[in-house]
């Protein structure tokens, strides 16, 4: 029964139809599966085979990447409220879009991803100061800051990422967080984000949950820096 | 011949010494001028001297009439541009926050009396008096399915567009469309001899070719429909769009077609052939750190690919204000010297 609402719940996601996806849980829910069977044994592989069939798929686009976010975070929130016990947190992440920039959409896929895969997210929004990023790290006792920026002079500029490194550089939290970047101008130049001081990206909200629950792991100590 | 002439005969294949030869270089008119960019943008008349001054420094062919992209929101309503000395300006407010805005949201019956309008206005009449006869004027326009995103943010504008109500969505499409059909009337009348129609969710990086099928072809038909495609170029923002060229080329009859740096030049050129002008655009986000060699030799790729069977213009994005004066001054250089056709095209 299993493998069978793994592949209903599967499709409906690749077709961006999130009834179906709903369907499809509330059906398995019926049939006596446990909320936490659904999230473990059904979104979280699916969002991970989402981030695998979006690299290989030449016609994945931007409407699949945020329907899969939205989709997995819903599901997430719902299941959430029927756990017996509370889910253990893999980690915190505090995101926002960079001074200047008000785009969100990318910076929304990338929440819907971490969200469906156990990392509490906080958002700071858009148009947000450098200081601010670090400031809220600290207070949520994060280990990774997510910036994202659409345009190159909010990508590339010194009230962006760039001045995040620099503030941590200065307060000596450099070990503590690590600085993750993505948006359109990284796309065009996959090296941009060694320029602006940060330890990963992604080409796409998807796959940038994977880099995130990568670099928590590095801080957390549970994996080494390869 | 003229620049304008060039790229006439560009689109048509009738012989010409050379390619079309675009820079596109908006924000650098502020520094050009020795302005910031909100003084800059405040005044027609700077905007336009700075394209004068930026297309006598260079020598590209064209000349544009956008001021920014929020310019379209603030002719529906928004009160509030964020400026900034590195890069272009950004809607700092959106006038849809709810959907209940989008049946409050006006489409100004005459566009040209709105006073956003009035600046854009008095930028053109001063383009097209000193080169309207002779250069490409250029204007911007966005697509009925890609300004929701201008007025309530992408990520609201997607959620409305795969999850909202149809009825709304379909409220505020029409809006969009009627204020594009207005807009482009508008820009024509003022002068205006080249109309970039900017559509990003005509490229199925933005959607799938179904929701493209069903979606985007049929509101950009009622977009274009009342106006025609005649000066009309095809832009997907810098995404992708080479496997709907075919698409729009038998369903919009749309003839020039902006590529995208990230696709290959050679299959759009292939596909587009002698029907339409293929515009190979270089990457310029790249361009802000190559050298000029590199730079030189980028453009030189581009012309032998794109000059064969000719139809073919050199163009850029929105030139990011990074890019190295050496670099626009290589680029253009390069693209003049291997953007000549020898002996006149054939």
């Amino acid at each position: 029964m299993l493998d069978a609402i793994i592949k209903a719940y599967n499709e409906a996601v690749f077709e961006t139809d999130k009834a179906a996806a709903f369907a499809v849980v509330n059906a398995a829910l019926a049939d006596g599966m446990k909320a936490e069977e659904i999230v473990f044994k059904v979104v979280i592989p699916a969002v991970e085979e989402m981030m695998s069939n979006i690299t290989k798929d030449p016609d994945a686009n931007l409407a699949q990447h945020f329907m899969t976010a939205q989709i997995a975070a819903e599901v997430t929130e719902k299941m959430l409220l029927k756990f017996e016990h509370p889910p253990e947190i893999i980690g915190r992440v505090v995101i926002g879009t960079a001074r200047g920039d008000l785009h969100s959409l990318g910076k929304r896929i990338v929440m819907g991803c971490l969200k469906a895969l156990m990392v509490d997210v906080t958002d700071l929004g858009v148009n947000v100061p450098a200081e601010k990023f670090v400031d809220e790290a600290i207070a949520r006792d994060a280990q990774v800051i997510a910036v994202s920026a659409m345009m190159v002079h909010t990508a590339t500029g010194d009230g962006g990422a760039r001045r995040v490194r620099q503030i941590l550089q200065e307060r000596g939290l450099e070990k503590r967080f690590k600085l993750v970047v993505g948006g359109a101008p990284y796309r065009f130049d996959n090296e941009l984000y060694k320029t602006v001081g940060a330890d990963g990206w992604a080409s796409d909200g998807v796959n940038a949950g994977r880099i995130i629950i990568d670099l928590i792991k590095e801080v957390k100590g549970e994996v080494m820096p390869s | 011949m003229t620049p304008l002439e060039i790229l006439v005969a560009a689109v048509t294949g009738t012989p010409a010494s050379r390619i079309p030869i675009f820079c596109n270089l908006l924000d650098q008119g502020a520094r050009e001028l020795g302005m910031s960019q909100q003084a800059y943008y405040a005044n027609g008349e700077h905007v336009a001297a700075g394209q004068l001054k930026m297309r006598e420094r260079y020598g590209q062919d064209n000349v544009w009439s956008l001021f920014y992209v929020g310019k379209e929101a603030e002719l529906l309503g928004c009160n509030e541009i964020l400026f900034s000395e590195d890069g272009p300006p950004n809607v700092g407010d959106f006038v849809i926050k709810t959907y209940d805005d989008i049946a409050k949201l006006e489409v100004p019956d005459d566009l040209t009396a709105h006073p956003a309008w009035t600046e854009t206005a008095k930028c053109l009449k001063i383009l097209t008096d000193e080169v309207g006869a002779t250069h490409p004027v250029c204007a911007y326009l966005t697509a009925s399915t890609t300004l929701p995103a201008l007025l309530m943010g992408m990520d609201k504008w997607m959620e409305l567009l795969l999850t909202g109500p149809a009825d709304v969505r379909d409220e505020l499409l029409r809006k969009c469309s009627d204020f594009y059909q207005k807009e482009v009337a508008a820009y024509r009348t003022a002068g205006a001899n080249v109309l970039v129609y900017s559509t990003p969710f005509g490229s199925t990086s933005f959607v799938g070719m179904k929701r493209f099928k069903e979606f985007s072809m049929p509101w950009m038909q009622r977009d274009l429909a009342p106006g025609g495609v005649g000066s009309i170029v095809y832009y997907c923002g810098m995404a992708p769009f080479n496997n709907v060229i075919q698409q729009v080329l038998d369903e919009l009859k749309i003839g020039v077609y902006y590529i995208s740096p990230l696709a290959d030049l050679a299959e759009a050129k292939a596909i587009i052939g002698t029907r339409g002008l293929t515009c190979g655009v270089i990457d310029d986000i790249s361009l802000i750190d190559w050298t000029p060699q590199q730079t030189a030799a980028e453009v030189k790729r581009m012309c032998e690919i794109g000059m064969v069977g000719e139809h073919f213009l050199f163009g850029t994005g929105v030139m990011p204000l990074d890019v190295p004066e050496a670099n626009i001054k290589a680029m253009l250089a390069t693209a003049f010297e291997y953007g000549k056709y020898t002996g006149g095209s054939s």
